[in-house]
């Protein structure tokens, strides 16, 4: 399948601090790709690369078949939409008005508008004032602003950390929709339930490096031991290994009714990149 | 370059314009020194310095201060990245403000001089030197808002401008001999030269306006490079 962003060899070296080293990824074109870190793995500095808002120290990228030399420019710009970690809205003007502006930068039909505020569900919110909207919804006029063009390809940094988890499903519901349509979404999170719903492959990122990819249930099936864990009605709780004498003994418990909850080992995301780095996610 | 995205940051800035009571009080400052004028003499002709006290006022309180103002603020707000990272190019978003900040002149220049007396600048050397000294303090204004990093940072940067630029001809009153040095330097700054310009038939002042415009666009220029180094 057709790659919409390479990253081979990228280095960023802030003064003498080396925020990414040699990092290898590549995104295919209609996947939803997550970035997963702790708190300075460099995934805000990977998307800021990724859309020419920083320069890379070293390392060669491709994002919709163009060079990072190409990253400045209106072709490239408005094909791609970013939701960045501290993007802001004109305060002052309404929902509608902002959502105008970038409509008529990017080009976009003025219809656009209603068909966005609807994604993100705040088709009721169009001719309020930004400063009198919460962080949630800012959030997701923001979301709209990243999407309102219909880009072929986006990048979103924590599209759903202000947000509540009822609306939080409903941008994921969203965002499948839009992918199913074809977008691409590159994403960054520190939300496991999140990568694991929504990803069809996760990265994840610590001191600059790319510790592990894959998709994540490929991921929690390879890092679990694949051991039954059973509690049963005495209360006893169980670890047994997956293999042919356990089978009998397992079978006779469940013929004996004692089995209250059984269960395969499967680790989250989480308790996977505790594995692999030593640190939790968050 | 691109008109329809020059005219969508255009709008844009227009509606906050009007929304923002900070700035909305700067036009209103010369329009009130004007019947100010008018009130201590009425009927008299205005001697033309009067005139370009008003001109000065509005120059550095409205044009210097609202693109300095527009600018840290998208700065400071950080929304001047969304606008950077859009198809528009930074000239886009420049040429868009200075056309508000022109619009916003305009009005409030023609005001204040309907009220004072308009009769002396209705000639073509006063209105070009006019659109000369609105380039001056434009340029001016976006080379100190590219570094102004926040809007309270700009009252400190407009200070120093507006008792230079536009209030020369008040430094000149109070009292200085013919033969100061401060005063001969005075002489040679734009607003100096223009009330200059009334007493003779001379194009030089305007040439001499002229030099501080490139001056002010050199200096732009410079800053324009200096903050694209930082990154
Ligand atoms: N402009 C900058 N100048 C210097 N160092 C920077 C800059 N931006 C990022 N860094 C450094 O690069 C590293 C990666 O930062 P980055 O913002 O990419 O992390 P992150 O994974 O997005 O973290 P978070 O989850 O907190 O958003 C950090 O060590 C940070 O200090
Ligand atoms: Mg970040």
């Amino acid at each position: 399948m057709e790659n919409v962003v390479q990253v081979n060899g990228l280095r960023k070296v802030f003064h003498e601090n080396i925020a990414m080293d040699d990092v290898h990824f590549n995104v295919k074109k209609g996947e939803i790709f997550g970035l997963l870190g702790p708190s300075g793995s460099g995934k805000t500095t990977t998307i800021k690369i990724l859309t020419g808002e920083l320069k890379p120290s070293s390392g060669d990228i491709e994002v919709l078949g163009m060079k990072s030399d190409m990253f400045q420019t209106a072709s490239f710009q408005s094909q791609i939409g970013i939701l960045s970690d501290n993007s802001a809205l004109y305060e002052r003007l309404t929902v509608y008005d902002n959502l105008k502006l970038f409509c008529k930068l990017y080009s976009a039909p003025l219809q656009q508008i209603a068909v966005t505020l609807r994604e993100v569900n705040m088709e009721k919110e169009g001719g309020k004032v930004v400063s009198k909207l919460s962080k949630g919804m800012k959030q997701r006029v923001l979301l709209a602003k990243a999407l309102i063009h219909q880009p072929k390809l986006v990048f979103l940094d924590e599209p759903t950390s202000a947000l509540d988890p009822g609306n939080a499903a409903y941008i994921h519901r969203g965002l499948q929709k839009l992918n199913e349509a074809g977008t691409t979404i590159l994403l960054t999170t520190h939300n496991m339930e999140e990568a694991t719903e929504l990803c069809d492959r996760v990265a994840f990122l610590d001191q600059g490096k790319i510790q592990e990819m894959d998709n994540p249930d490929a991921l929690r099936y390879k890092y679990s031991t694949h051991n039954f864990h059973i509690e049963t009605f005495e209360g006893k709780k169980l670890v047994m290994i997956n293999d042919v004498k356990s089978a009998d003994k397992i079978g006779q418990m469940i013929a004996d009714g004692q089995v209250k909850t059984m269960h395969t080992d499967h680790p989250t995301l989480g308790q996977i990149f505790l594995k692999l780095t030593g640190k939790e996610l968050v | 370059m691109h008109l329809q995205r020059i005219h969508a940051i255009f709008e844009k800035d227009m509606k906050d314009f009007m929304k923002n009571t900070m700035m909305l009080l700067m036009p209103i400052v010369p329009i009130i020194l004007a019947f100010f004028y008018r009130q201590m003499g009425p009927g008299e002709e205005m001697p033309v310095m009067m005139g370009y006290i008003i001109v000065g006022v509005t120059y550095s309180a409205v044009t210097a201060n609202c693109i300095m103002a527009m600018m840290a603020e998208e700065n400071e707000k950080k929304t001047l990245r969304g606008l950077i990272m859009s198809p528009a190019s930074f000239l886009d978003v420049i040429i868009g403000k200075s056309l508000v900040t022109g619009f916003m002149t305009l009005i409030t220049l023609v005001l204040s001089l309907l009220i004072l007396g308009i009769d002396s600048f209705l000639n073509t050397r006063a209105i070009l030197g006019l659109v000369l000294l609105f380039l001056f303090f434009l340029f001016l204004g976006i080379g100190v808002g590219l570094f102004a990093k926040s809007i309270s940072t700009v009252s400190v940067y407009v200070m120093p401008i507006m008792f230079l630029f536009g209030f020369t001809p008040m430094i000149e009153l109070m009292g200085l001999s013919e033969d100061n040095l401060v005063k001969k330097i005075l002489d040679l700054f734009p607003i100096s030269q223009l009330i200059e310009m009334h007493d003779s038939a001379s194009w030089l002042p305007l040439g001499m306006v002229g030099i501080w415009v490139v001056a002010a666009a050199l200096f732009m220029y410079v800053c324009f490079i200096k903050t694209r180094q930082d990154d």
